[in-house]
């Protein structure tokens, strides 16, 4: 009986004894202590035969990121604090099929390497382990590599719910509508529909007016029998509402803290230009008023921009 | 040294795993008990590893025979075990917690094999 020997059996006592609590204790919290107790004895056995590198990445793989992971588990499942009481199944199957394994191992094993004793290798061998590890089992180590790629690759996969779901069979055909933009109620957004077609007609109200004042300007009212043929088609309303974007609002648009030229002639009561800042949306009165009859609410959401000169009215 | 005290060791841990893995309901208490029986086979791996040229003594000298040509291989063999549970730890664990995600449970007697709720989307 060695130092060795008696070293190995405190040990292997204090393995064996906290893995016993592991498999039977009643608080989850506690059997991943006793894994990092059991798992540390463990390293230290290593230690004892010898394997120093093995003992090193024990501690810092199992203890350092494996129960680590287990623990984290452990609260991520809500697990309660304190003794879970439906933990185990009934005992006596497990005992005996256990019991059986490890009485047919220690008597197999014991009888193998009964009175087999061994010197310790020399130590430091770190280094030998290292150029057997890049020499004869390269290909193995690559193999490993690409394996833990592929766990790594797999657990992400597993735990994002919105990688490669499928949709539920049951749930029918017709998946859920789009929510709108408000996502209120139908009743708010037939009104939003109905605010704006009305806005529509007056843009193009208003834009077939200013087309005959600007013929009017310049003084050439044959320019004005072909636009009013003309079929107005998408791709026109398309350019005619780029360019209000693009130029009128940038130049009839509210300036802080003091209403712009549009505004004014709009307090004088011009409706012709009322009706403008309406398609422009830079009045929050006008834009009540095109509503009719819909909440304040809505057509202040629909027009959010207001002017001072607004606030005052 | 005596070559029998970590083979024992070894054995009982291994067994210990066994009745874990049978008596444990919670997912996460049977992964436990399986990281005890990898680290069983590693403490026989890297105990064979040391004592395997002393337990050969007085056999014929064949070609098996021979203790490991590589030396210090059973230690490698317990780092690539090491480096394999870890793997499956983090894929275990991840399929307990997309599993605890969907039914709120971890209960491995509860689970459902026949159904294919698993295909819905969670919400």
């Amino acid at each position: 009986m060695t130092v060795a020997d008696a070293l190995m059996l405190a040990l292997g006592a204090i393995a064996v004894g906290s893995g016993a609590l592991v498999v039977t204790s009643a608080h989850l919290v506690r059997a991943g202590f006793y894994l990092v107790v059991s798992l540390g004895a463990t390293a230290g056995l290593y230690l004892v035969l010898g394997a120093e590198l093995v003992a090193w990445v024990q501690i810092l793989v199992y203890v350092g990121a494996v129960v680590v992971l287990l623990l984290f588990a452990v609260m991520l499942t809500r697990a309660p604090i304190g003794p879970s009481k439906d933990l185990d199944r009934p005992a006596l199957p497990a005992a005996i099929i256990g019991g059986g394994v490890g009485l047919g191992l220690t008597v197999l094993l014991v009888d193998a390497f009964r009175w087999t004793e061994f010197e310790l290798p020399p130590p430091g061998n770190g280094r030998r382990v290292g150029e057997q590890i890049f020499g004869a089992w390269v290909l193995p180590f690559e193999v490993l590599s690409i394996l833990l790629l592929a766990a790594l690759v797999g657990a992400i996969v597993l735990s994002r719910p919105d990688i490669g779901a499928r949709p539920d069979p049951n749930a029918g055909a017709e998946p859920s509508p789009a929510p709108g933009p408000v996502g209120e109620s139908p009743e708010v957004a037939a009104r939003l529909e109905r605010i704006a077609a009305r806005q529509a007609a007056a843009q193009s109200r208003v834009r077939a007016q200013r087309a005959a004042e600007r013929a009017a300007e310049e003084g050439e009212p044959v320019d004005e029998a072909p636009a009013a043929n003309r079929v107005p088609t998408r791709e026109d309303a398309l350019k005619d509402q780029a360019r209000d974007v693009v130029f009128r609002a940038r130049e009839a648009g509210p300036k802080l803290g003091q209403p712009d030229k549009s505004e004014m002639s709009a307090i004088e009561g011009g409706a012709k230009s009322a009706e403008r800042r309406v398609i422009e949306g830079s009045s929050r009165e006008t834009g009540r008023r095109a509503i009719e009859g819909s909440s304040k609410e809505t057509g202040q959401r629909a027009l959010p921009r207001s002017t001072p000169e607004g606030e005052g009215e | 040294m005596h070559a029998v005290i970590p083979y024992v060791v070894a054995a009982l841990l291994f067994a210990l795993g066994v009745y874990g893995v049978l008596r444990r309901r919670n997912a996460i208490l049977v992964l436990m008990a399986v990281e005890l029986m990898l680290n069983a086979v590693n403490l026989i791996l890297v105990a064979a590893d040391s004592t395997i040229k002393s337990a050969l003594v007085g056999v014929q000298p064949e070609a098996w025979a021979h203790a490991a040509p590589e030396p210090r291989a059973g230690a490698i063999f317990a780092l690539f075990v090491i480096v394999l549970a870890a793997a499956e730890v983090g894929v275990g664990l991840a399929i307990v917690l997309q599993y605890y995600r969907l039914r709120r449970a971890v209960v491995l007697d509860e689970v459902a094999l026949h159904e294919h709720d698993h295909e819905r989307v969670p919400r």
